[in-house]
């Protein structure tokens, strides 16, 4: 990718949290995190895609469990983040099964489709729009080998890498839940990229059920775990990885996948991302609906007091990220000073705002149209 | 003495050299046998595949060179078929003048088989003639003599000789596998068993066919607790010769195999070893009378069997039968003063016997009667953690580590400790509990009542308060639950064990099954085994656990009338006095669980018959040694044969009011979690899989043939329901339910009602069958929680509470019930209850810990905790600062009160 953006002010806070230590930070400047400020700058002008390919399957069971999982995705998007029939692609098996909810299917799962479908999707896209692919059915092979089962000849993942590269003003996230989907992913790693595999490992090769929570962190927001009322790919990965080790552990059986997430491009998947690890950091800011800039109405004072929320927010993500560096005491003393300073501004502004309860907004909501200003340093 | 270890050429050379050093002798032998081969060479194949009396034949035809080989062979193959006084006979009309030193090779044999019929004395002045009269005794000589000075307590001496043996191997002069055995023995006796199994290791490669190395190597094996590599040897052996009495005898030893040992007296009738180890498996069967009659012939062959002396002492100690006991240690100090094996052996026994504090007493003495007997520290650390001693213990078990890593039972021991260095220990009123991090924020809010409960009510009902601080270990790990207990990883189907003031349990995490039966049960234990101190049977024992778990709880215990019926149909049930061996000798887990199931039913025949004052009465006699006999006389005056008869009299009234028919092709519930868990009733969920018009012809016929087959009532109920035919379906359930109302198995009659009723939408009869079940049936969490949810939409809160405690005994790391339980705490208005829920609810969440914390913070407000409010509702908002109502829960906390 060779794009540059404005740098938006959310990038800004990421990084500064992701950094363990403020003053190591300014000393020696992470380029690694200067370079993740280019990518899923969050913007409320982007437009966010997704295209869901379901490989083809055999037997009743996996045929109807593929179908409610491409359909309840497709309709979860639709329901919950704003995507629509125009910004969602769904190739799905052979076609569009003759069967209540088929009309949602835009093509079948074999090399044409896919090669038209995101060759279409090419002409549509802006620059610095989200393009998200979620790939569900059967995987099989390893390493280079690797392949998404679908319609037709196999597709190995270097040759899905290559129809990804016509998309290089975009930001990418690849969710692939497929069976045996390690050595797939891996070859689709690359910079700038989230990549979800549901198996860390060429030797775990039985269908994986990562699918089936990954889902269930979408829907109705079941994994927002921070409560900023949006679901980021991390957030929505750690929600499947949690569910899916407590489902073998409530079966009584060995886990047979593990998922892995990589967003820094080394083909290396971490077990367990966050925000300070290697991978995690573009996962955290890459959402899976557009930002809504819903400020434009607001009074000079909500306007404030809003500007107020994002300030302190910012302090506490800052004063997060620098954690270790606090005697415990005195670090739980500065936070719960920020934290209610930002419960009181949020109740003013609410009032402010005459917003009814079920839609008060939180600061981190509209945080990133605010200022492109580096925060104070403390 | 260390070992040093040859390398691999120096062998093959020396191998080699040897080889044509024996070649010559043989090349000049002039008799020889019909297939053309030296007798030598045929007597030992003869020896080797086991045709012993063939093979004693063919060595005595051996002459010239080798005479003394074809006479030591014949011998051996005399001893191995138990005609001891042949293998003596044959060597010593050949030694005159006992001239021990002229035949080295004789008389170390001579030696051996003497030894082997209690004659150690005359054993060792043998080879101590041979030793001083030879410049370079054999190593089989020097080997034997050390292990002989040694058995009689000369472990100076002993030391020397076996050193001697080491220091010719490092010196290049050991080639033989023969006597590389030797070398390994010695290495043995001396404690280098690390160099003792490489040399074992050497002498089987060097010779595959040696049979004395494999099993020698099998007893070291054994005697380090290793059951798997040891019977890799004993097989190893057996492989070549299926006829090698000692390798029957280790095989015997590692699976508890009877046959092995019938097959191995009946090669050698005479065999000490085949005896002992019959007379051990028999006394762990609970068959002591004949157990006494192998000991007894054992003695009669070798009055120095240490093993045998060593058991019938701690038989005799443990009958406080102290003359007696004094007797046999006299026996042993006569020819090995202050054994430290016997003192062991002794303890040992003990143990097994729950008699933790005797057996102590006894290690303390093998270990004070020899420092360097390491297996002393194992026995008596072990038996100090069951006493709750677990420092000492420990350190015990780390002195014998330090000197015998190989003991799996000790390092076993050990990593367990490492395990419980990661529990947290938590302690109530009369309890101390180690338990893993995730137990003691999840299953402690409902154990620690639990157990003081077991000890309120059980305490005062036998009027006895047992010493306390009562030990509890939960550990998540079977394997560690394992060797807790038993010191090896296998433990078989057990859940919870109790050896008097500890009591060792299975995480509920890693079980299925009601936990809080158990718990219960096992501490049941707790007062029968400290109310006899330890003396009292297994049977009677388990069978008084299971009846209190009925006391407990209404629906708990073991309804298992079909059983009962199967049971007395067929004949199965044991007569009085032979309680014991049906758990001993149980060779499955249905077996097992018999054995449980009847002890119960004597004691609850007991309870109904004579009244629980003489259960009580019955308990106190077992704190006293007397025979079984007097004690049934003392309590209800009566023979063990009338009480038993009096038993069978009250089972057959039962199986009358039980009216129910059981048929032959059916087969048992099977029951999960050691009796604790559901039991499946295999047959009904089969019936879904059948064909239903066969099967349900083939029900019909047999409810045609007898109106009271609960089984087909209940499997045609099924079929009928799947076909949705609801109201004939009802017809055959609701029968098999009056029929049997106490049923327990998986699925029952009134289970699958209740799912008819859920298909009809009639839920008030749904709920109506969910009560019926629940009754019986303790292991149901869904039905319990559907009671629970219904309880509580109706506001009945006592019920809601019931169901909620019934469900958590089931499975309290399921959230859901957490959920429910909090729902109700505040339906209620019980905010310390909400609090521990929501406390258990955050350890329980995976998904959504900032609301788990916001809701944890909430219940502490309203509790008045008002400091642990405002630091829960920081962590919810330290990761998820702009969550409006854990902001508002913060607002709250500063003002100290709830909205």
């Amino acid at each position: 990718m060779t794009r540059t953006k404005t740098f938006k002010l959310l990038s800004i806070i990421i990084t500064l949290v992701v950094s363990g230590s403020l003053s190591a930070q300014l000393d020696e400047p992470n380029n690694e995190l200067e370079g993740a400020a280019n990518y899923f700058l969050d913007s409320s002008d982007a437009t966010k895609w997704a295209v869901i390919i379901t490989g083809p399957t055999v037997g009743e069971t996996n045929q109807a469990q593929f179908r409610q999982w491409s359909f309840s995705l497709h309709d979860i998007l639709t329901r919950d983040y704003g995507y629509s029939s125009d910004t969602i692609t769904l190739l799905y098996g052979r076609g569009a099964p003759a069967l209540p909810g088929g009309d949602r299917v835009d093509g079948a799962t074999d090399r044409q489709s896919i090669e038209q479908a995101l060759s279409d999707l090419a002409s549509r896209v802006a620059t610095g729009d989200q393009v998200t692919l979620y790939l569900i059915g059967h995987g099989s092979g390893a390493e280079e080998e690797a392949k998404f089962n679908i319609v037709g000849p196999d597709m190995t993942g270097s040759e899905f890498a290559t129809l990804l590269d016509q998309f290089d003003r975009q930001d990418i996230v690849i969710v692939n839940t497929t069976s045996a989907s390690y050595g797939f992913s891996t070859s689709l790693s690359s910079e700038g990229r989230v990549v979800i595999s549901s198996t860390r490992s060429p030797s775990e090769r039985y269908d994986p059920i990562f699918s089936r929570y990954f889902i269930e962190a979408l829907d109705s927001r079941n994994g927002d775990r921070d409560k900023n009322n949006r679901v980021s790919m991390l957030e929505a990965f750690e929600y499947a990885k949690n569910n899916v080790e407590a489902w073998y552990e409530e079966q009584g059986r060995l886990a047979s996948e593990h998922a892995g997430l990589d967003d820094n491009g080394d083909a290396l998947f971490a077990l367990n991302p966050t925000v300070d690890a290697i991978d995690g950091r573009l996962a955290e800011i890459a959402y899976i609906d557009t930002l809504v800039d819903d400020t434009a109405n607001l009074s000079q004072e909500a306007r404030e007091l809003k500007a107020k929320m994002q300030e302190i927010e910012r302090s506490v993500f800052i004063l997060r990220g620098r954690k270790q560096d606090f005697l415990d005491a005195n670090y739980w003393e500065q936070m719960e000073g920020l934290l209610v300073d930002l419960a009181r501004a949020t109740g003013r502004f609410n009032d402010v705002a005459g917003l009814p309860e079920e839609e008060e907004i939180s600061a981190d909501e509209t945080l990133s149209e605010q200022t492109n200003e580096t925060p104070p340093l403390q | 003495m260390k070992l040093h270890l040859c390398n691999k050429y120096h062998l093959t050379l020396s191998s080699l050299l040897l080889s044509c050093l024996f070649a010559a002798p043989l090349l000049a032998q002039q008799q020889q046998t019909n297939t053309g081969e030296s007798p030598l060479f045929r007597g030992e194949q003869l020896l080797i595949n086991g045709s012993y009396a063939a093979a004693a034949d063919i060595f005595q035809m051996a002459d010239g060179l080798d005479r003394n080989e074809g006479i030591v062979g014949a011998s051996k193959a005399f001893f191995m078929m138990g005609n001891t006084q042949e293998a003596i006979n044959i060597i010593e009309q050949v030694i005159e003048d006992d001239d021990y030193a002229s035949y080295p090779l004789l008389s170390t044999q001579l030696a051996e088989v003497k030894r082997s019929i209690g004659q150690s004395a005359e054993a060792i002045e043998i080879l101590s003639v041979l030793i001083e009269g030879q410049f370079e005794p054999p190593v089989r000589a020097l080997v034997q003599y050390g292990s002989l000075l040694r058995f009689v307590g000369r472990k100076a001496e002993a030391g020397e000789y076996l050193d001697r043996a080491v220091q010719r191997y490092n010196n290049g002069l050991v080639f033989a596998s023969e006597d590389v055995v030797m070398v390994a023995l010695a290495s043995w006796l001396l404690g280098n068993f690390h160099d003792a199994n490489s040399l074992f290791d050497e002498a089987t490669r060097a010779n595959p066919n040696n049979l004395e190395a494999h099993v020698l190597w099998g007893d070291l094996f054994l005697e380090k607790y290793n059951a798997s590599d040891a019977e890799r040897s004993y097989q190893d052996a057996l492989d070549i010769n299926s006829r090698y009495v000692p390798a029957l005898v280790g095989i015997a030893r590692v699976v508890g195999d009877e046959r092995s040992l019938q097959r191995a007296l009946a090669i050698n009738p005479n065999s000490v070893i085949a005896m002992e180890a019959y007379g051990q498996l028999l006394l762990m069967a609970s068959r002591q009378d004949e157990a006494l009659e192998y000991f007894e012939r054992a003695l009669n062959i070798n009055p120095e069997s240490l093993k045998t002396l060593s058991i019938l002492a701690a038989q005799a100690a443990f009958n406080q039968r102290e003359d007696e006991y004094e007797a046999f240690k006299s026996q042993v100090d006569e020819f090995s003063p202050n054994n430290p094996q016997f003192l062991g052996d002794v303890a040992d026994t003990f143990g097994n016997n729950y008699l933790f504090a005797e057996a102590v007493e006894f290690a303390r003495a093998a270990i004070e009667s020899d420092s360097e007997y390491w297996q002393g520290y194992t026995l008596l650390g072990s038996n100090l953690i069951r006493l709750g001693e677990e420092e000492e213990g420990k350190a015990n078990l780390e002195i014998s580590f330090e000197n015998d890593p190989f003991n799996v039972l000790t390092s076993n021991m050990l990593k367990v400790f490492d395990t419980l260095e990661t529990y947290a220990t938590l302690e109530s009123e009369n309890f101390k509990v180690h338990m893993s991090q995730n137990d003691a924020d999840i299953l402690w809010p409902y154990l620690e009542p639990l157990l003081e409960e077991s000890w309120d009510t059980l305490t005062v009902k036998y009027g006895f308060e047992p010493e306390g601080p009562i030990l509890i270990e939960v550990f998540e790990n079977t394997e560690d639950f394992a060797v807790r207990s038993v010191g090896l990883p296998d433990i078989g189907p057990l859940v919870g064990i109790c050896f008097g003031k500890v009591v060792t349990l299975i995480s509920p995490d890693t079980l299925s099954a009601n936990w809080q039966e158990i718990v219960w049960h096992e501490f049941m234990h707790v007062i029968t085994l400290q109310m006899t101190n330890n003396r009292m049977p297994r049977w009677l024992s388990e069978g008084i656990s299971v009846w209190e778990e009925r006391e407990g709880r209404p629906y708990w215990g073991r309804s298992q009338g079909l059983d009962l019926v199967r049971a007395a149909t067929e004949d199965k049930l044991l007569h009085i006095k032979d309680l014991n061996s049906g758990f001993s000798g149980a060779r499955n887990n249905a077996d097992l669980g018999f054995a449980y199931f009847q002890s119960y039913l004597v004691v609850d025949y007991i309870t109904e018959e004579y009244g629980f004052e003489k259960l009580a009465e019955f308990i106190d006699q077992y704190a006293v040694v007397k025979e079984d006999s007097e004690r049934f006389n003392e309590v209800f005056q009566l023979t063990m044969d009338q009480f038993n008869d009096g038993f069978l009299g009250w089972i057959d009234r039962r199986v009358e009011e039980i009216n129910v028919f059981v048929h032959t092709e059916d087969v048992p519930d099977e029951g999960e979690g050691h009796g604790h868990g559901i039991r499946e009733n295999s047959s009904a969920i089969l019936a879904e899989l059948y064909n239903n018009a066969s099967l349900k012809q083939h029900m019909r016929s047999r409810i045609e043939e007898n109106a009271r087959d609960f089984q087909a009532h209940l499997q045609l109920g099924i079929v009928l329901f799947k076909e949705e035919d609801f109201e004939q379906a009802k017809f055959h359930l609701i029968t098999a339910n009056d029929m049997l109302p106490s049923y327990t198995g998986y699925p029952s009659p009134a289970l699958v009602l209740s799912q008819i009723y859920d298909r009809e939408e009639n839920r008030a009869e749904q709920l109506r069958w969910l009560e019926i079940l629940l009754e019986n049936l303790q292991h149901d969490y869904d039905s319990a929680m559907i009671l629970a949810d219904a309880a509580l939409a109706g506001q009945n809160f006592d019920r809601a509470a019931y169901y909620i405690d019934r469900a958590i005994q089931v499975d309290p790391y399921r959230s859901g019930v957490h959920e429910l339980k909090a729902r109700y705490a505040t339906a209620i208005d019980d905010s310390a209850l909400a609090v521990t829920e929501y406390e258990v609810l955050l350890k329980l969440e995976i998904s959504d810990p900032v609301e788990a914390r916001t809701d944890l913070a909430e219940a502490y407000l309203k509790n008045g905790q008002i400091d642990e409010a405002k630091q829960s509702v920081l962590y919810a908002l330290e990761e998820a600062p702009s969550y409006r109502r854990a902001q508002e829960v913060l607002l709250q906390s500063l003002d100290g009160a709830p909205n």
